[in-house]
């Protein structure tokens, strides 16, 4: 992993939060290489112990919120009331989930009911 | 035509050349070969005693541990290709399937790419069912307008013509869109560089997860894996041990000493036992399951099974012990099972539980799990789920 461009940019958060490591490492390359987001930074979300992700899709000016978290941890609703908190209230969170073959699974989280958009 | 409609075919649109392309691409179901040996006299002696003269040809991929995303990291473009096309082990980390993220970017900087990769075929469908929402919302709100305008002049409304999926074309598209899959030839992309912009670095790896990587390492013997830090190979006593050791954080501590109910054994039981049965074994989480099963690979046919592994212990004490949080361990609620069923028979899938039997320390002498060989103590049985609908499954 240390080879890897991103390493570089991420070593300080990798180390930081050791458990969250391989779900952030894997988020940042997907949303900036795969999917081609920009201006990522990554943000600290200390009450869940990890580095969230906060950029644009490409050709959009809407900053989005993403937390990686993986398959094998178990979440809360407290744990996302969390991230909401600590992420300054945004209108929507993306939860990145992660898998040991590097599969990652978006879902969209809103503090209440949603209508679906069409 | 359109992706979202029905095919016009049995099976998948694939047209038959594509067909044959993909059955001389993936003709090996495993990373070894026999390459068919040279006829001759002294070869049929042989044969005459039962003898072959056949070779095995083992590609000897190489592939560095990462403890952090709990799997194994091919970086050599050559094994990486070796590894997808004879048994589809693996997945580009930058991919939905096989690593084509450079001949994505590739593409996009041609901009008048002559092949589109499974990824822009997925973003091209994905654009016409939201244009199909879209028509379809608008036509709903038209027949609504109608029959609100219909019945304020107390005359009948005019008949609806709601767009079905079945029913709607796309409008036609540029030209540019409507583009032919690609061959899997991207050792060719790879190649061709833009002179005007710095050549791309191909960052992308095959990502093998760890129960994959043991399986070409310790059955087919054809998977170097090499630690992250020292770059040396590591044994098969040493590979054993860090993919158990990954899941006991900090791994010195004596509750995690001689458990069976490590997550990386329960999960090779299964993934070793479907794959033994010649089944190509893949993740499964976007159906909310553990493996999807596909006959021959992801390429040829949707996978029609869903496994999810439930570990079932053989003594309760060892259940109370672990340290271990393993899902499905306990007894799930109908809603849970319901909800699976439902998503999977969405996408017509059939649910498979398996149930891998966790040996009991006290009849199983934890000794055992210094080697593979404690796996012939793990019993891996099947429940296949269908849902009865008895008004509708008389016949």
């Amino acid at each position: 992993m240390e080879r890897h461009p991103s390493y570089q940019i991420l070593s300080a958060s990798l180390s930081k939060y050791p458990k969250a490591a391989g779900a952030l490492f894997q988020t940042y390359n997907d949303l900036k290489l795969a999917q081609q987001w920009s201006d990522l930074e990554v943000i600290e979300v200390p009450g869940c112990s990890r580095y969230a992700l906060r950029g644009r899709r490409p050709n959009t000016d809407v900053v989005l919120n993403v937390v990686p978290c993986s398959l094998s941890e178990s979440l809360s609703t407290d744990w996302i009331r969390t991230t909401f908190r600590e992420l300054n209230s945004p209108a929507h969170v993306y939860l990145a989930i992660n898998t040991e073959d590097s599969s990652i699974v978006y879902y969209k989280i809103s503090p209440g009911i949603v209508k679906p958009p069409l | 035509m359109s992706l979202i409609g029905p095919s016009r075919k049995q099976g998948s649109q694939k047209s038959g050349a594509r067909r044959a392309e993909n059955n001389r691409i993936y003709a090996h179901p495993l990373p070894l070969v026999f390459p068919a040996p040279s006829p001759s006299t002294f070869g049929h002696l042989l044969g005459l005693f039962g003898l072959s003269t056949a070779r095995l040809e083992n590609p000897h991929c190489e592939g560095v541990f990462d403890p952090a995303t709990r799997s194994v990291w091919i970086v050599n473009e050559k094994d990486s290709t070796i590894l997808w096309r004879r048994g589809f082990f693996g997945k580009g980390d930058l991919s939905r399937s096989e690593p084509s993220w450079l001949a994505r970017q590739t593409n996009a900087r041609k901009a008048a790419g002559k092949y589109m990769t499974s990824e822009e075929v997925r973003e091209k469908r994905r654009a016409e069912r939201m244009q199909f929402k879209r028509d379809r919302a608008a036509a709903i709100a038209r027949a609504a307008a109608e029959a609100e305008a219909a019945f304020a002049e107390g005359r009948e409304a005019a008949p609806a013509i709601i767009p079905s999926g079945a029913t709607w074309k796309p409008t036609p598209a540029p030209a540019s869109e409507s583009l032919p899959p690609p061959p899997e030839d991207e050792d060719e992309d790879e190649d061709e560089e833009i002179p005007e912009e710095e050549p791309l670095e191909n960052v992308e790896h095959l990502q093998l997860t760890l129960q994959e990587a043991w399986f070409l390492v310790w059955n087919l013997d054809c998977l170097t894996v090499l630690d992250p830090y020292t770059n040396v190979p590591m044994s098969l006593q040493q590979i054993w041990r860090a993919f158990q050791d990954i899941h006991c954080v900090p791994p010195e501590l004596p509750i995690y000493a001689g458990r069976f109910d490590n997550p990386f054994l329960i999960h090779y039981a299964a993934y070793h036992y479907y794959r033994a049965l010649g089944w190509v074994v893949k993740g499964g989480i976007k159906f909310c399951v553990d493996y999807l099963l596909y006959k021959r690979g992801p390429v040829f046919h949707h996978a029609e099974f869903a496994v999810v592994v439930i570990p079932v212990y053989e003594d309760p004490a060892d259940k109370e012990s672990s340290p271990f949080n393993l899902p499905n361990a306990d007894t799930f609620s109908w809603t849970w099972l319901s909800t699976v069923n439902r998503v999977n028979s969405r996408v017509q899938k059939t649910l498979i539980l398996t149930y891998v039997t966790v040996p009991a320390q006290s009849r199983v002498s934890p000794d055992l799990l210094s080697s593979p060989a404690c796996l012939a103590h793990y019993s891996v049985r099947e429940v296949v789920l269908r849902r009865f609908i008895p008004a509708r499954m008389r016949d």
